[in-house]
C-alpha cells in the first residue's frame, strides 16, 4: 500500500493522466474534422442504385443513405430490435417524399439493375427510374441498348436550344419573338419517358434535366470522373431549390468579394496603427492603454460588432447617405440596409487587431542596427520606416492579412444582420456600370452553411450540401493558416540569422 | 551644396515626414477611438431606455361654454373634437386652437347628454345618454386626405342607432358602452333604483338581448363599471369595495363568476386595458390597482390584486387607458392626473392642467399626446414622449408578473402575434442562457486542454509537439458555424441515440484508466527510463480503446436491463427530466471544442517558456519529472495559464453560432444538462434584424450587447493584469 502512496506522490499516474486529456483531445479534432472530410467528400461519389422489392409488392429505387436499429418496448417489457434502412428514392412530385424508411425485414429482395438511372433535375431534386423512350428531332427512340445514348444526344441538343433561346431573350430583337417562340415547341418536345420503381409511366421534358447517369454500369474510374465533375459542379455551379441542390459559386464569389474588400480597408488602418505603436508612440501608458484597445477588440464578440456596424454603419452613416443623396428613392433604402461594403467595413474593425498583432511582431524583427543604420546615414523617420521597416516586416503584414481573411471567411454571426442574404440576385460586381455596387447584399460561404442547414425547408435532402459547404470552408481556411503559418516561421527565421 | 535643387528636395523629404507622422499617430489613435465609438454607441443606443416619460404643454384654449362630455384626436395629432353636452361636437385644429368644423348630434329641448362613453380603443365609435334616457350610438371619423402632397383631415359623423334606455322613472348614474371586434354592441347603466342593466346588441343575429343583473349582487350601491374591449366580461363595483365578475360571452345568459372584496373604500371609476386582461380600479381614498385573473391551487381563474400605485390625494373619478401600451391615467377629485405603466409597475408622471376639476380627458391614438378638460372648459393639449413605458431596471433585471401568468416570473418574449401582446423583456434568461453554456463549455475543456497542454510542452518528444501545435493552432481557427452545425446536424442526434453509450464510456473510462495506472506501476523503473518519450501515450491508448469496445458492447445489454430498453424515456419516467435533443451537453461539447485551442496554444506557450534551468535544477536535487511539473513549471506558467482560461470564457461567453444552431433557443432558467438554453448573443443575431429601429427592443438588444461588450472587456483586462501579476510573481528567475 505504501509503495502505492509513493508511486502516486512521485506522480507517473498524473502524467498519464495529462496524456489522457492530450489523447481525448486530439480524438475529437480528429472525429470532426473526419465527420466532415468522409461526409462532405462522400456525397460526390455516384453510388449503385438499388431496387428493392417488399413483401406486399411495393418496389423502390434508391441509394442506400443510412440504416439504424429502432428499439421497441414492448408492453410486457421485452425489447425489440427492429433493423431499418433508408432509401434515397427522389422522385418527390411523385411521392411526395424524398427518402423512406424501411423495415429490414419487410424486404424481399434487393438487387442492381443495371438501366437504373439517376435524373438530376432543376426542381423537385432526383429522379430514380428507366429509360423507356426518348423523342427528339421528330423521332422515337425505343430500343434498349440505344436509349442511353439518345437521351445524352437528346439533353445536349435541348440545352443548345435552351442557349440558343436566351441568346435571342438577351438581344431584345422585336422579330425573333417568333423564333422564340418556335424555339419554344421544339424544346418541349424533346421528351423522356421514364418508367420509376412502382411501374408508373412518365414524361418529362428534358430542358427541366440536368444530367443523368446509371451508377449501376459504371465502373471505378468512371465513377471517379463523374465523382471530379460533380465537384467541379458544385463549385462553380449556380445554387438550385432554395441552395439545397446545385453549386456555390455565388457564395465563394460574395466571400471573395466580401474579404477583398475588407482587407483594403483593414490593412492600412492596422499597419498604420502598428507602426505607430512601435516606431512613433514614446513607451508608456498611451501604449499601454493602445494596446489594451487592441486586445480588447480581440475581445469583443462578433455579434457585439455586427450590433454596432447595424446601428452604427447601416442605419446612421448609410441612413444619412440616402438621405442626402438618395432622397428620391426613400424611403426605400439604398445605403441604409445591409450591403457588401457595410459589412465588410464591420469585419474590417473585427479583423483590426488580428492585423495590427501580426504587424507589430514583423516590426519587432526588423534588425535595430538596420534602422539605426539608414536614421544615422541621414535617412528622416517616415524614409526609415518606408526603406527598412516596411519591407522587413512584410511577411508580418502579409501574415496579418492572411489570418484577417480567414477569420473574415469564416466569421457568420455579425454578417448575418449586415448585409448576408441566403440568396443574392445580384453579384456585387457586373458589367453594368459603376460595376462595383457597394450598397448590394451578397451571398457566404459561411452563412450559406447556416442557412441550408437550420432554415430550408427540406433540411434532410439539404444536410449533404451542408456538409460539402462545410468542407470547402474549412479548406480556405485551413489552406489560409497553413500560409500564415508558413510565412510566420520563415520570418521568424529571418530574425534569428538577423540578430546578432 | 546649397543649389535650389537640394533644398527643395530636402523641403520635400522633411513635408512628407512630417505628413507620415500624423497620418502614422492618427492610425494609432485610431485604435482608440475605434473600441471608444463601439462602447459609446452601445451605449448611445441603450441609454434612453432609462429616459422618463416627458410631458410639454402645447396650449390651452377655452372650448365654450357647455359643459363637455367627451374628447379624442385623430392619428397626426392635427385636429380633435370636443363633444358638449348640449349635443354640439367641435372639430378644431389643434395648432390654430381655432374651430373649423361643427357638427350636431339632435337633442330635443332640454334634453342634456349626461354621460358618454367610447367603445373601442380602434375607432371613435362612442355612446351617449341623456337625461331623456335617450341612449344614442354614434362614430366620428377622422379621415386623412392628400391633396397636393399636403394632408387634410376631413371630419365625419355617422349616427348608428338610437333607442330609449326603459329605466321607470330612475336616473341614471352611471353608463357603459363597448363595440368589440365583432362589431356587437355592449350597453350598461345603471340607475338611481340601483338597477345594473344590460343591453347587448349581437351583430351577427341582429338581436338585442336586455338584463338586469342586480339580482346576482347584493343591495350595496353600484359605484362604477367596465367592461372589457372584447365584450365577454363585466365588472362592476361597489360602495362597500366590493367587485362583482360577470361573463356575458353568452348573451342570453350572463352568469355571475365570481365576487370579491377588494377594499374598504369604494370603488370609484375602472377601465380594462390594452389586451383585455387586465383591469384598473381606482378607489374613494385614492388607491389605485391593477387585477388580472390568475389561475389558484385549484385550478379556478381568480382576479388578483397585481399591482398598487402612487396613491392621489382625493377619490379616483375617472381612469383612460391608451390604445398602444399599457399606459393609462387617473383621474382623481382635485384634477390632479397621474400617468402609470402596469406592466412596470412604474408612475411615470403625475401632473394638473388647474386648480379645478378634470371633466373629460383622452389619449390620442398614438398615445402620443393627451386632450385634458376642466370645470372651465379650459382644453389642454399635452405632448407625451414616453418612448419606453415597457422598459424598466426593474423589468428588465427583476421578476415582474405578466399578465396571465401565475406568478412574478423572469421572461423572455420580446414579441407576439398581435399589437396587445404585453412585451417581456427580462435580460435574466438570457443572461443566465449565456452562463449556463460557458459553465458546461468550460467544465469540459478546461481540464482536457491544460492536461493537454502540460503533456504537449513536458512530457512529449519535440518532434511530436512540433505537429501537435500547429493543428491545434488551425482547429482555433475553425469557422464557428461549422463547428456549430455539426453539432446541430451531427452530434445532437448522435448523442440522443447513444445516450447510454455516452454515460457509460464516461464512467467506465476512469475504470480503465485506473488499470492503466496500476499496471504502469509494474513496469521496472529502469526501463521506464530508457522508453523513449510520449511512450505514455501510447501505453494509454490500448486502454482508452478497451473501455471504447467495452462500452459500445454493454451500453446496450445494460440499458435494456436496468433502464428498460431506453434511457431518455427512463429519464423522463423516472427523474421527470426531459431530454431535448439539441441540450446544454452538446453545446458544451461544441463549444467546448471552439475553446480547447485557445486554452491550449496559449498555456502551452506559458509552460514551454519556463525557463530549462529551473526544471533543470528541480530534476537535479532528485524531483521526478512530475513533481517538477506541479511544484515549478505550473506555478511558473500560473499567469499563462490563467490568461488562457479567461481568453477561453471570454470566447464562449461571446460565441454566437454555435449556441445559435445547438441550442433551442428556449429562455429557461434551468440549469438542467438535457435541455438548452437562450444565450444572449444568440437573442441579438435572431431578432436584431426584426426589431423596429429605436424601439423598445432593438435598445434592449443593444443593452444586450453592452452587456456581452462590459463582461468580455472585465475579462480581457483580468486576463492581463492578474495574467501579469502571476507572471512576475513566479517568473522572476
Amino acid at each position: 500500500m505504501n509503495s502505492l502512496k509513493e508511486y502516486f506522490r512521485k506522480g507517473d499516474p498524473y502524467v498519464l493522466l495529462s496524456s489522457l486529456g492530450l489523447i481525448l483531445s486530439l480524438v475529437m479534432v480528429v472525429f470532426f474534422v473526419g465527420i466532415i472530410l468522409v461526409k462532405g467528400l462522400s456525397i460526390f461519389w455516384p453510388s449503385d442504385v438499388e431496387l428493392v422489392q417488399l413483401k406486399d409488392g411495393t418496389k423502390y429505387l434508391g441509394e442506400l443513405w443510412s440504416s439504424e436499429e429502432n428499439k421497441i418496448t414492448n408492453p410486457d417489457h421485452s425489447i425489440n430490435v427492429v433493423p431499418k434502412v433508408q432509401y434515397k428514392t427522389g422522385n418527390r412530385d411523385i411521392y411526395g417524399f424524398d427518402f423512406k424508411w424501411i423495415d429490414k425485414s419487410e424486404i424481399v429482395s434487393i438487387s442492381n439493375p443495371a438501366d437504373a438511372t439517376v435524373f438530376e433535375r432543376k426542381e423537385y431534386g432526383n429522379f430514380y427510374g428507366f429509360i423507356k423512350k426518348v423523342a427528339f428531332k421528330g423521332k422515337e427512340y425505343t430500343k434498349n441498348n440505344e436509349l442511353f445514348d439518345k437521351a445524352t444526344e437528346a439533353l445536349d441538343y435541348s440545352e443548345n436550344l435552351v442557349e440558343k433561346q436566351a441568346d435571342l431573350m438577351k438581344s431584345g430583337n422585336p422579330d425573333a419573338e417568333d423564333k422564340i417562340e418556335k424555339l419554344n415547341a421544339e424544346i418541349s418536345s424533346i421528351q423522356i419517358l421514364i418508367e420509376s420503381a412502382d411501374g408508373s409511366l412518365n414524361t418529362f421534358s428534358l430542358s427541366k434535366f440536368v444530367g443523368f447517369y446509371q451508377p449501376n454500369q459504371m465502373n471505378l474510374f468512371e465513377k471517379s470522373i463523374h465523382y471530379l465533375l460533380n465537384i467541379w459542379t458544385f463549385i462553380s455551379g449556380e445554387p438550385r431549390e432554395s441552395n439545397t441542390e446545385g453549386g456555390v459559386f455565388p457564395a465563394i464569389f460574395g466571400t471573395v468579394m466580401m474579404v477583398i474588400l475588407m482587407s483594403v480597408l483593414v490593412v492600412p488602418f492596422g499597419v498604420l496603427a502598428a507602426v505607430y505603436l512601435n516606431e512613433y508612440a514614446k513607451q508608456g501608458l498611451l501604449t499601454r492603454i493602445i494596446r489594451l484597445s487592441v486586445n480588447n477588440l480581440a475581445g469583443v464578440p462578433s455579434i457585439v460588432y455586427g450590433i454596432f456596424g447595424l446601428g452604427f454603419f447601416i442605419y446612421m452613416i448609410g441612413g444619412s447617405i440616402d438621405t442626402f443623396f438618395f432622397s428620391e428613392k426613400l424611403p426605400e433604402p439604398t445605403y441604409g440596409t445591409g450591403g457588401i461594403l457595410w459589412a465588410s467595413l464591420t469585419l474590417a474593425l473585427l479583423t483590426l487587431p488580428v492585423v495590427v498583432v501580426a504587424t507589430e511582431e514583423g516590426i519587432l524583427a526588423v534588425p535595430k542596427a538596420n534602422k539605426e543604420g539608414a536614421l544615422a546615414l541621414g535617412a528622416t523617420k517616415w524614409q526609415m520606416i518606408r526603406k527598412i521597416v516596411l519591407p522587413n516586416a512584410a511577411p508580418g503584414i502579409l501574415t496579418g492579412l492572411i489570418l484577417a481573411i480567414s477569420r473574415g471567411a469564416g466569421e457568420v454571426a455579425p454578417l448575418m444582420i449586415t448585409g448576408v442574404v441566403k440568396l443574392a440576385p445580384a453579384m456585387p460586381l457586373d458589367t453594368i456600370f459603376p460595376f462595383f455596387h457597394p450598397d448590394r447584399k451578397f451571398m457566404h460561404l459561411g452563412f450559406h452553411i447556416y442557412d441550408v442547414g437550420f432554415q430550408s425547408p427540406n433540411v434532410e435532402a439539404a444536410v449533404p450540401m451542408v456538409y460539402s459547404t462545410a468542407l470547402l470552408l474549412i479548406i480556405i481556411v485551413v489552406f489560409l493558416n497553413l500560409l500564415a503559418i508558413f510565412l510566420r516561421n520563415k520570418m521568424r527565421k529571418k530574425y534569428k540569422s538577423a540578430s546578432f | 551644396m546649397n543649389n535650389p535643387e537640394n533644398i527643395k528636395h530636402k523641403k520635400r523629404v522633411t513635408r512628407n515626414n512630417k505628413i507620415a507622422s500624423y497620418v502614422i499617430s492618427a492610425g494609432g489613435f485610431g485604435i482608440i477611438l475605434s473600441i471608444a465609438a463601439i462602447l459609446l454607441f452601445l451605449v448611445y443606443k441603450s441609454y434612453p431606455l432609462s429616459s422618463d416619460a416627458n410631458l410639454e404643454k402645447i396650449s390651452t384654449a377655452s372650448s365654450g361654454k357647455n359643459k363637455v362630455i367627451l374628447m379624442g384626436m385623430d392619428r397626426f395629432q392635427e385636429i380633435n373634437y370636443s363633444l358638449s353636452e348640449n349635443g354640439e361636437i367641435s372639430f378644431s385644429s389643434n395648432s390654430s386652437r381655432k374651430v373649423f368644423s361643427v357638427k350636431n348630434i339632435d337633442l330635443e329641448e332640454n334634453e342634456r347628454i349626461i354621460f358618454a362613453d367610447k367603445g373601442s380603443l380602434r375607432n371613435e365609435t362612442f355612446a351617449l345618454i341623456t337625461n331623456l334616457n335617450r341612449i344614442i350610438t354614434a362614430e366620428i371619423k377622422m379621415t386623412a386626405k392628400y391633396q397636393n402632397d399636403k394632408r387634410q383631415i376631413v371630419p365625419s359623423l355617422e349616427i348608428i342607432e338610437e333607442f330609449k334606455a326603459d329605466s321607470s322613472g330612475f336616473s341614471i348614474k352611471n353608463f357603459i358602452f363597448t363595440f368589440n371586434e365583432n362589431s356587437d354592441r355592449i350597453y350598461s347603466w345603471t340607475d338611481s333604483g340601483n338597477n345594473l342593466n344590460l343591453r347587448i346588441f349581437g351583430f351577427d343575429d341582429e338581436e338585442i338581448f336586455q338584463h338586469n343583473l342586480s339580482g346576482f349582487m347584493n343591495s350595496d350601491e353600484i359605484k362604477s363599471c367596465a367592461v372589457n374591449h372584447s365584450g365577454e366580461i363585466l365588472i362592476c363595483g361597489t360602495k362597500t369595495g366590493e367587485l362583482f365578475w360577470f361573463d356575458i360571452s353568452d348573451f342570453e345568459e350572463p352568469e355571475l363568476i365570481d365576487n370579491w372584496k377588494a377594499g374598504e373604500s369604494e370603488i370609484t371609476a375602472m377601465e380594462f386595458l390594452l389586451g383585455d386582461n387586465s383591469l384598473v380600479t381606482g378607489d374613494g381614498k385614492g388607491f389605485v390597482s391593477v387585477w388580472f385573473p390568475v389561475r389558484n391551487s385549484e385550478g379556478v381563474q381568480k382576479f388578483n390584486r397585481i399591482h398598487k400605485f402612487k396613491k392621489h390625494q382625493r377619490s379616483v373619478e375617472r381612469i383612460f387607458v391608451s390604445s398602444r401600451n399599457r399606459t393609462f391615467m387617473t383621474i382623481d377629485a382635485g384634477g390632479e392626473i397621474i400617468l402609470n405603466y402596469s406592466t412596470t409597475c412604474h408612475t411615470s408622471l403625475k401632473f394638473r392642467q388647474s386648480q379645478k376639476k378634470v371633466v373629460s380627458a383622452s389619449f390620442s391614438p398614438k398615445s402620443d399626446a393627451i386632450l385634458v378638460t376642466d370645470e372651465e372648459n379650459s382644453t389642454g393639449i399635452y405632448t407625451l414622449d414616453d418612448k419606453h413605458p415597457e422598459v424598466s431596471f426593474k423589468t428588465l433585471f427583476n421578476k415582474v408578473w405578466y399578465e396571465g401568468y401565475p406568478e412574478p416570473d423572469f421572461v423572455w418574449q420580446s414579441s407576439g402575434g398581435s399589437d396587445e401582446f404585453e412585451p417581456k423583456m427580462s435580460l435574466i434568461p438570457l443572461i443566465f442562457g449565456t452562463l449556463k453554456g460557458t459553465f458546461y463549455a468550460m467544465i469540459f475543456s478546461v481540464p482536457l486542454a491544460i492536461l493537454a497542454a502540460i503533456y504537449v510542452s513536458q512530457f512529449a518528444p519535440k518532434k511530436f509537439a512540433l505537429i501537435v501545435k500547429p493543428t491545434v493552432e488551425i482547429m482555433a481557427a475553425l469557422p464557428s458555424v461549422v463547428i456549430g452545425f455539426l453539432a446541430g446536424l451531427y452530434f445532437s442526434p448522435l448523442f440522443e441515440k447513444n445516450l447510454m453509450f455516452l454515460f457509460f464510456f464516461t464512467a467506465i473510462l476512469p475504470v480503465f484508466f485506473l488499470f492503466a495506472i496500476i499496471s504502469w506501476k509494474y513496469i521496472p523503473e529502469e526501463k521506464k527510463v530508457k522508453l523513449p518519450g510520449g511512450s505514455e501515450m501510447l501505453y494509454v491508448i490500448p486502454f482508452a480503446v478497451m473501455a471504447f469496445i467495452a462500452a459500445s458492447f454493454l451500453s446496450i445489454p445494460i440499458e435494456n436491463t436496468f433502464f428498460g430498453g431506453n434511457i431518455n424515456q427512463w429519464f423522463y419516467e423516472v427523474l421527470d427530466t426531459k431530454y431535448d435533443q439539441r441540450n446544454s451537453l452538446v453545446v458544451g461539447f461544441a463549444l467546448g471544442f471552439a475553446v480547447i485551442p485557445i486554452i491550449f496554444t496559449i498555456s502551452e506557450d506559458a509552460l514551454s517558456n519556463v525557463p530549462k534551468s529551473l526544471t533543470s535544477a528541480a530534476l537535479a536535487l532528485g524531483a521526478s519529472r512530475w513533481q517538477t511539473v506541479k511544484r515549478i513549471v505550473i506555478p511558473a506558467a500560473a499567469g499563462g495559464i490563467f490568461s488562457a482560461i479567461m481568453l477561453g470564457l471570454g470566447r464562449a461567453i461571446g460565441e454566437t453560432m454555435i449556441v445559435l444552431m445547438a441550442t433551442g433557443n428556449t429562455p429557461i432558467l434551468e440549469m438542467n444538462p438535457f435541455n438548452g438554453f437562450r444565450a444572449m448573443s444568440a437573442t441579438i443575431a435572431v431578432e436584431i434584424p426584426e426589431a423596429p429601429v429605436d424601439g423598445s427592443l432593438y435598445r434592449v438588444l443593444f443593452l444586450t450587447a453592452l452587456l456581452l461588450f462590459v463582461f468580455t472587456f472585465i475579462i480581457n483586462s483580468l486576463a492581463a493584469v492578474i495574467g501579469d501579476k502571476l507572471r512576475k510573481k513566479y517568473a522572476r528567475f
